[in-house]
């Protein structure tokens, strides 16, 4: 535990020592204050509806999700096998599993932060006499912590699969994006067994039915900490491979 | 301390470390020794954890190296070859990373932290970031890494390679001191390093254990005989002289290198030093010596032979030693003058097998004319002059 605790304060300290965890704020930061202020425009000064947009309520939301998690996780083993800091790591008194998991904690932190400029909106709007739905707000952004540690499993999976980041960033992004095509299919299927099995899959489904309304849900929560958790497996499980290769 | 049994990694096909067997006691220092690819790096990082082993165990400070992993990992201090250490970090972080990943209590840490820097002579540096560090400073770094937990047991993996001299000798010392509280496994391939640092040697090759032993026992073991190199004008007749040299008590056999100029160079093989027997007939036959030395095989040559796959006897004639140790000057070398007058020497005919004598090596007392029980043909016992009290035995100039 001592060990996970060490490795997450550095990974999210390598994070914010390299200039990409910059580049990426200032763009998701650039990007989300444009379609706000869009959105708030075009809906005509609702700001609950234009907070919710931007919390999941459109395909914004989800380019965000899906594009960026590959980019931070991307190096987070692929990286440290290559230069050989990988070695060091798994001969230091730290079990795998806590290596795989600070990494992970440390890039879905790194999104927190980033989605967090979302909860400053809103408090600039109530600040200035409008009472936003917090409820939602609140709700949506635990949903996109959520949502984010899925997508950054995702990656981590893939950089320990590949030496190469570029390459491990790619596969997460097509992974993030089967994520969010899969949910097209179920309503071709809505009345079989595949149209069960395609539900099981839907993450903005989840998302928009629970987290984005305010309401917490513990089957919607289980969906999400229970894919992440088989992501972080499996990337154990392939970072011990390493070890026979 | 470390405890390694029938231990054997393959990858694919290949098999890198092939039962391998060997102890290292607590406070010991084995230098593990081996080519490019013999298996070193391997068996090191079974032993650190990294990697398991197909077949085998091996077990470090009491703990098995794959059930008992984690408090294998407590209690070694494992720096390998690629250094691997965050560049984007400062030293000093890097250090306190080490420490909490050791779990190291918060005082602890910023106790040991400024202790190992200094000891690795780098206290200065604290602040720099690591990617900019030289080679061999980095190399310090990932030093004082391994040492932080103040580990029982230390595996460095070439802890010298890409260093300058200087560095090397520095990192060299270091380790000797380290070694006074500690076990230490270190791999190089690099021989004058073992010779300084470990008095153990484990030479691995092809993934097999080749010797494990001092050096001294190594040598002795496993090394050819000795010989005894001579450089002497003798005349036009080298035949002539290598009969005499191979007549001496205690000579198995000459080899004759030809000319080096008008000298003549022979290596006479033998169990014990024979430099005075050598010296007392070229004195005795009024040849002029110019090198007279007793040449014992080296760690080097062994791990060559080993390493060349060479046989026995026979391979040692292609390979000879490369740096050869040179004696003191020969006491019995009296330097005859290379005059035109000098005595033409026949071909010799032994009868009976010479007795060993002692030697009185007083050129005025007539030392060097005792019987060698070779015959007089020439003018024997001439005593040579009492100046010429020239050194005989030159050890630069070996004939390759």
């Amino acid at each position: 535990m001592r060990g996970l605790v060490a490795i997450y304060r550095r990974e999210l300290a390598g994070f914010f020592f390299t200039p990409l965890a910059w580049v990426l704020l200032f763009l998701a930061l650039l990007v989300k204050g444009l379609f706000f202020v869009t959105f708030v425009e075009g809906l005509g000064g609702n700001v609950d509806i234009a907070l919710s947009y931007s919390y999941g309520g459109s395909w914004t939301f989800w380019a965000l999700a899906a594009f960026l998690p590959p980019l931070l996780t991307m190096r987070l083993i692929s990286e440290e096998s290559r230069s050989g800091v990988l070695e060091f790591l798994l001969t230091a008194p730290v079990t795998d599993a806590a290596i795989v998991t600070a990494k992970h904690l440390a890039a879905t932190t790194v999104m927190a932060v980033l989605w967090s400029c979302l909860l400053v909106y809103a408090l600039t709007i109530e600040s200035l006499g409008t009472t936003p739905d917090w409820n939602a707000i609140l709700g949506g952004y635990v949903g996109a912590i959520l949502v984010s540690g899925l997508f950054c499993g995702v990656g981590v999976l893939w950089s320990a699969v590949f030496s190469t980041p570029l390459l491990a960033a790619f596969f997460a992004f097509l992974t993030n994006l089967l994520f969010l095509l899969i949910p097209y299919l179920g309503d071709r299927f809505s009345a079989t067994w595949l149209g069960g099995l395609i539900e099981r899959f839907d993450v903005t489904g989840h998302f928009r039915h629970s987290f984005l309304l305010g309401i917490f849900d513990t089957a919607r929560l289980v969906f999400f900490l229970g894919w992440t958790a088989l992501f972080v497996f499996l990337a154990v499980r392939v970072l011990e491979t390493r070890r026979w290769r | 301390m470390i405890d390694v049994t029938h231990l054997t990694r393959r990858f694919g096909g290949l098999t890198a470390v092939d039962d391998a067997t060997f102890q290292v006691e607590q406070g010991e220092v084995v230098g593990f020794l081996g080519p490019n690819g013999a298996g070193k790096t391997t068996t090191m990082r079974i032993l650190a954890g990294y990697l398991p082993a197909t077949s085998g165990s091996a077990r470090v400070a009491g703990h098995d190296v794959v059930r008992e992993s984690l408090a294998v990992r407590r209690s070694i201090g494992y720096l390998p070859e690629s250094v691997p250490l965050y560049r984007e970090h400062r030293v000093s972080e890097m250090l306190a990373f080490q420490a909490r990943l050791h779990g190291m209590a918060r005082a602890d840490a910023k106790r040991r932290i400024p202790e190992v820097l200094e000891r690795v002579g780098i206290l200065d540096r604290e602040r720099t970031l690591v990617g900019n560090l030289s080679r061999g400073l980095r190399q310090r770094v990932g030093i004082a890494v391994a040492l932080l937990p103040d580990p029982p047991v230390l595996i460095l993996d070439e802890p010298t390679s890409g260093l300058d001299p200087i560095q090397r000798i520095e990192v060299r010392k270091l380790i000797q001191e380290l070694a006074e509280r500690r076990t230490v496994l270190l791999s190089t391939h690099i021989l004058p390093e073992v010779e300084a640092v470990a008095p153990r040697v484990i030479i691995i090759h092809k993934g097999k254990i080749a010797a494990d032993g001092t050096h001294a026992e190594l040598v002795d073991k496993l090394a050819p005989p000795s010989y005894v190199r001579v450089e002497a004008f003798v005349g036009p007749d080298a035949g002539a002289a290598k009969e005499l040299f191979s007549k001496l008590p205690g000579a198995l056999n000459v080899v004759d290198h030809g000319k080096l100029g008008v000298h003549h160079v022979f290596d006479v093989r033998c169990e014990s030093d024979l430099r005075e027997d050598v010296g007392a007939l070229a004195a005795q036959k009024g040849w002029a010596l110019r090198e007279l030395s007793w040449q014992r095989p080296t760690l080097e040559e062994l791990f060559a032979r080993i390493a060349l796959d060479l046989g026995d006897e026979e391979a040692w004639d292609a390979a000879p030693g490369g740096s050869a140790e040179s004696a003191a000057p020969a006491p019995a070398a009296q330097p005859a003058p290379a005059s035109p007058g000098l005595p033409v020497l026949g071909v010799p005919t032994v009868e009976a097998q010479p007795e060993r004598v002692l030697y009185n090596l007083n050129p005025f007392d007539g030392g060097a004319s005792r019987n060698l029980s070779a015959p007089k043909l020439a003018a024997g016992g001439e005593v040579p002059a009492a100046g010429d009290e020239a050194t005989c035995a030159d050890e630069d100039r070996d004939p390759a």
